[in-house]
């Protein structure tokens, strides 16, 4: 294989259309060949195991058989997606995929962070290291799990929250049923379950500030919220806003199958997303070449989400990607 | 040192908050651990609320007796092992370079690796090449092909920037050459960041039941999440389709799925308390004066 | 920045074509040797048994098969059950184990990437069909007459109507089905007995009578709904819907009814016959005689209420009411509680029950062409699935090993237990987990020849099923519509969310969040506007230019 080839052709390519840069590039490399070096392995990682099977894309274009060529038999060109284009229904998912994603992105992302940083401010190490083993148990609890235990709590008739809810109102809510209530519902368990995981990045992070920035402050007399506020909060923001970029690039990929385990026909109103309507679509057609340009549309949003939140980032914070 | 009253209250404030966030994360732990110690009766009667009722270890004694559970938690822990270290090792590679601001071409391989978060050929095209390279039912279609996971590599370098440069150039000037710094400067310093990496990618792998599932086909290669995996989501799918075929609606009973959903998280939950110790403030200066 | 982008782009699209090319070479030869293989085809047949009775064959063969792990039962190599195949065929089995959980999507992956054993089992009608236009698998119909056994039962059991209805396009099917000599409406609605005999309440034989019992149990005991629904009402609806001469729940299909007087096909949920059903269950749900969790709330959730006296009816199969039992031996004490399956209820449209006698079945991918041992693999099937002796090894074992034959009786060997079965709860050795037998990739439960299906069941089982074939009557199957690729596409496209609509409504309406005086007009016509129209039209075109194909 010539893989190694490949990398440096990816590398010297910016140079191909300028000859004058040429010798410097050369230069670049032969001074930096060994951080080049390093790269070898990974870049041949995604060239081989993320790159190679991306001619499979090409199928949201040809209509695809299950069993016949990997490339699909017949070009269809945007038939596709044209179909999902003039679809309502598809639209009506879309928009939930939507909703769902912002309002989950926008509540829950702050949680891990206010929580390391609380963390951070426990005194007694014990109470500290205990919270945190704790806090991130939920993470390991399967889906299926996780489900059950929703559909227990909330049940009218025995759930302890409609139990508390009828001591105090005197009527229960099926909150199941509601499609009100589903967003709320997936966004509350998505937080109780990943909190805890994902304060775990910024603990790391807030372990690399240096301490006698702490010394210094205090010196100076600053108080704890001041400490938080100047030197914890811009330690961490680079990582924080790596984190949103990250995410703001995931909007659109929900919890498929927790989806599938909570809703039914009567909260799809707001619950039903692509991915969801993708399963049920499939179950009755099995139809790749539709979902193929379903994700590829969908990506092709997840890169644009991202692109746009970087360049806001870098403009804003100076933290990019790039 | 003195404490001002606020900061007094904030410390209460801050205790109550993270009791109850103790209370909401460890309960349905307890919830389910008490129903894998419970005898049936008291669970189809839906009774168990935070301790056993009916002691008994029936679940544990079948489940431990069962060879095939032994063969997929050994599978399991090699899986991880090899697994996690080869991601490491890679993610590594990868992230260094690109901290390097100066280095050329950054922007472009950081496009085409960003580039795959959002692309992937999909699963056939994928399964096609692990089946070429003759990876199927070994380990290596288990632990290579999602190796690098993009989302970690990008947060590893983010933090290899926020390294001061001072000490590399330090080190570059006494003659040391790229991989000495990367071995002996930046990794000691960047223990937190290498202890999450760790963490995320053993537990990923310990969890991952996807990749095992699509390329292993023999009983006896299959790790514990795919085993578990069968017991929790298989019960649930027969339920779920017509089950038109009477035969195969035998339940997995609640005790069991509890059971055996604690057997497999127990020990990778007990990794982290290890990992902990790195993320302590000061680790930095530490590792720098040693 | 922009220049950097553009020539990203162009990098990602030249690997990609390049890797297009590279792959387009490798996949290409696939039809060719079909053709020459079935020349050679019956000419293999053993003429001391013409009826393969018993097959053996004199070389060692093997056989890759796909295998769905069930979790009651984890696979193991060391079974008898793959000794006594092999003891009796001299066929070995090369299995991929696949977990039950996700059987589906292994089958799909495999079958899509050439991969695919030879033999793929447990695969229901209907899921062969995207895999047909490939010609990843084969039209098995080509080969029935290599395989006497099932080819007799289809003769016998006249089960040549049902097994039209797999037919596709071109006439013949790809899916060999597992198949029943008699009818069994196993899911039905099982009832808390001794409280029904307790307050004088009859056993409910129709919808009415139901909801008369419900209503005296709810003025006995007014704390309690006496009705709370598992399978989130599917199974319930299922078993209603015919009587209501409509489909729902499990059997809702893509709306369309085949209506036989007219020998058309019509969209049956804007029909007043719906309408009908969906206002019975909401007068339940009204007057507090059913649980509105039913349609949301899970398994689990249901069968506790059931087994702790807080609701009394629940669907049930048989299978699930022994499981029912034993957990209110439980709960309530041995003799606390009689609980017992009565018929499907009976409806405006009479004492019907629809389903049909075909079963989970065999597909074959067109890898077995490749086999020499071809055609002695078409005769190891047709034994293994069809034949009696086949049969018996998979459902009982070997005999004097596991079990015994009493008075032409199947009887466990005493230290030999069978759990599913509710048989010899103290012997040691579990037939399933133990032996392997038993096994749902080989066996359907109540499935084959009458005297088979029968010793599966309990005398009350049998009771059932002889009672049902006395009082109900079986709706005969609906013709198959033989769309080509496109119809279908065409078709899914408007049913499916079409018939997520139907749903979403079903259950507004039968809980009353939609009030079918005011907003029935309002349904049918988005029913109309999302495509009901069309795909109705759509239907009865194919129907009528393809239906001659079928005799």
């Amino acid at each position: 294989m010539n893989v190694e080839v490949t990398n440096k052709e990816f590398i010297e390519l910016p140079s191909m259309n300028e000859k004058s840069n040429f010798k410097k590039t050369l230069k670049a490399i032969r001074k930096d060949w060994q951080l080049y070096s390093l790269l070898i392995l990974p870049l041949a990682h995604y060239l081989i195991f993320r790159y190679i099977p991306m001619y499979g894309n090409i199928i949201a274009f040809r209509k695809y058989y299950p069993g016949g060529p990997v490339y699909g038999s017949e070009w269809v060109g945007l038939r596709y997606f044209k179909m999902f284009l003039t679809d309502p229904t598809f639209w009506n998912v879309f928009k939930n995929t939507v909703i769902l994603g912002l309002e989950y992105l926008v509540i829950s992302f702050p949680f891990p962070i206010v929580f390391a940083l609380l963390l951070n401010e426990l005194h007694n190490q014990l109470f500290k290291r205990f919270t945190q083993t704790v806090s991130y148990l939920p993470h390991f609890i399967s889906v299926v799990i996780v489900a059950e235990m929703i559909i227990e709590l909330l049940s009218p008739s025995r759930g302890v929250v409609n139990i508390i809810l009828k001591h105090f109102t005197g009527n229960t809510i099926n909150f199941l049923a509601e499609p009100a209530w589903f967003r709320t519902i997936y966004i509350v368990s998505g937080i109780w379950q990943e909190m805890g995981w994902g304060a775990i990045i910024y603990l790391a992070a807030l372990s690399n500030i240096n301490p006698e920035l702490y010394e210094a402050a205090i010196i100076d007399g600053a108080n704890k919220w001041q400490q938080i506020r100047y030197i914890t909060i811009p330690g961490i923001m680079p990582t924080i806003m790596i984190l949103l970029i990250l995410n703001i690039g995931n909007l659109m990929n929900s919890a498929f199958e927790k989806i599938l385990l909570l809703y039914n026909p009567l909260t799809y109103e707001t619950a039903d997303v692509i991915s969801t309507y993708l399963y049920r679509m499939g179950l009755e057609m099995n139809n790749f070449s539709y979902a193929a340009a379903i994700g590829m549309f969908e990506s092709i949003i997840g890169l644009i989400l991202l692109g746009t939140a970087n360049y806001i980032s870098k403009r804003l914070t100076e933290t990019s990607l790039w | 040192m003195k404490v001002s009253r606020g900061e007094k209250i904030f410390n209460i404030m801050n205790i109550i908050i993270m009791i109850i966030v103790i209370i909401a994360t460890l309960y349905p732990f307890l919830y389910l651990t008490a129903i894998s110690f419970s005898s049936e009766k008291y669970v189809y009667a839906g009774e168990i609320t935070l301790l056993p009722k009916g002691f008994t270890m029936k679940t544990y004694q079948v489940l431990l007796s069962e060879k095939l559970f032994w063969i997929s938690y050994k599978n399991t822990i090699v899986y991880t092992l090899v697994g996690t270290f080869i991601s490491l090792f890679l993610s590594t590679l990868l992230a260094y370079p690109l901290s390097k601001k100066h280095l050329k071409g950054r922007g472009i391989i950081l496009g085409l690796v960003v580039f795959t978060m959002f692309f992937s050929g999909g699963l056939i095209p994928t399964y096609l090449l692990v089946n070429a390279l003759g990876m199927r039912n070994t380990i290596w279609a288990v632990v290579i092909p999602g190796a690098i996971n993009t989302y970690y590599v990008i947060v590893m370098k983010t933090f290899f920037e926020g390294l001061p440069v001072e000490l590399e150039e330090a080190a570059a000037i006494d003659g040391m050459n790229t991989y000495g710094i990367l071995l002996h400067i930046v990794l000691p310093l960047s223990m937190p960041m290498m202890a999450a990496m760790t963490l995320f990618y053993a537990v990923g792998m310990w969890n991952n039941w996807f990749g095992p599932f699509i390329y292993l086909d023999k009983r006896e290669l299959f790790p514990a999440a795919l085993y578990l995996r069968n017991i929790i989501a298989g019960a649930q799918q027969t339920a779920v389709s017509s089950g038109s075929n009477i035969g195969d609606l035998e339940q997995i009973e609640a005790t069991v799925k509890s059971a055996a959903m604690i057997l497999t998280a127990l020990p990778i939950i007990m990794v982290y308390p290890f990992l902990q110790k790195y993320f302590v403030k000061g680790v930095m200066i530490g590792s720098l004066k040693g | 920045m922009s220049r950097k982008f553009k020539i990203l782009i162009v990098t990602i699209l030249v690997l990609s074509l390049l890797t297009t090319l590279f792959a387009g070479c490798s996949s290409k030869n696939s039809s060719e040797t079909q053709q020459k293989e079935t020349q050679q085809a019956a000419q293999n047949t053993n003429s001391s048994d013409p009826e393969n009775k018993h097959f053996y064959s004199e070389k060692p063969l093997e056989f890759t098969m796909l295998y769905s792990e069930h979790p009651a039962y984890p696979y193991k190599e060391d079974w008898l059950l793959w000794k006594a195949i092999k003891d009796m065929t001299n066929v070995s089995l090369k299995l991929t184990v696949v977990p039950m959980s996700d059987y589906d999507q292994k089958r799909s992956l495999l079958i899509s990437t050439g991969e695919a054993p030879e033999i793929i089992p447990k695969t229901y009608p209907g899921q062969e069909v995207p895999f047909i236009p490939s010609g990843a698998i084969l039209p098995i119909s080509d080969y029935i007459d290599e395989m006497p056994n099932f080819s007799r039962q289809i003769k016998e059991w006249n089960l040549q109507d049902d097994l039209n209805t797999l037919k596709q396009k071109d006439g013949k099917f790809y899916v060999l089905p597992g198949l029943h000599e008699i009818f069994v409406q196993d899911y039905s609605l099982a009832i808390r007995l001794d409280i029904f005999e307790k307050n004088n309440i009859p056993v409910p034989n129709s919808w009415d009578e139901l909801y008369d019992a419900l209503k005296k149990l709810k003025e006995i005991y007014p704390n309690i709904i006496p009705f709370s629904d598992r399978w989130q009402g599917k199974s319930l609806l299922n078993v209603a819907a015919p009587t209501f001469g409509v489909q729902a729940g499990w059997g809702a299909g893509n709306g369309m009814y085949y209506y036989r007087d007219k020998d058309e096909f019509g969209f049956y949920p804007i029909t007043d016959d719906y309408k009908n059903m969906l206002s019975y269950f909401n007068k339940l749900v009204k007057e507090g005689l059913m649980d509105p969790e039913s349609f949301t709330q899970n398994d689990d959730q249901a069968i506790q209420k059931f087994v702790t006296g807080k609701s009394f009816v629940i669907s049930t199969n048989s299978q699930e009411l022994v499981n029912l039992r034993n957990k209110m031996k439980e709960t309530m004490g041995e003799d606390a509680f009689k609980v017992v399956k009565i018929l499907p209820p009976a409806g405006p449209k009479g004492a019907v029950v629809a389903g049909g006698r075909l079963e989970n079945g065999i597909m074959i991918s067109k890898n077995a062409l490749k086999n020499p041992n071809f055609h002695e693999m078409l005769k190891f099937i047709d034994w293994l699935w069809y034949s009696e002796e086949g049969q018996t090894l998979t459902k009982w074992g070997v005999e004097g090993v596991t079990y015994k034959k009493v008075d032409g009786k199947f009887e466990l060997m005493p230290d030999v237990t069978a759990g599913f079965l509710g048989l010899n709860p103290n012997g040691t050795k579990d037939l399933r987990k133990d032996f392997g037998f038993g096994n749902g990739v080989f066996i359907l439960m109540y499935g084959g020849p009458k005297e088979l299906a029968y010793s599966y069941m309990s005398d009350e089982d049998r009771k059932f099923a002889e009672e049902l074939d006395k009082t109900r009557e079986l709706l005969p199957p609906a013709p198959p519509v033989l769309f080509d690729e496109v119809q279908r596409e065409q078709a899914n496209m408007i049913s499916q969310p079409l018939m997520d609509y139907v749903e979403q409504m079903t259950l507004k309406f039968i809980l009353g969040q939609a009030s079918l005086e005011k907003d029935w007009d309002n349904y049918v016509q988005q029913c109309r506007a999302k495509g009901a129209d069309k795909l109705t039209q759509l239907t009865n075109e194919v129907y009528k230019s393809t239906k001659d194909m079928l005799k």
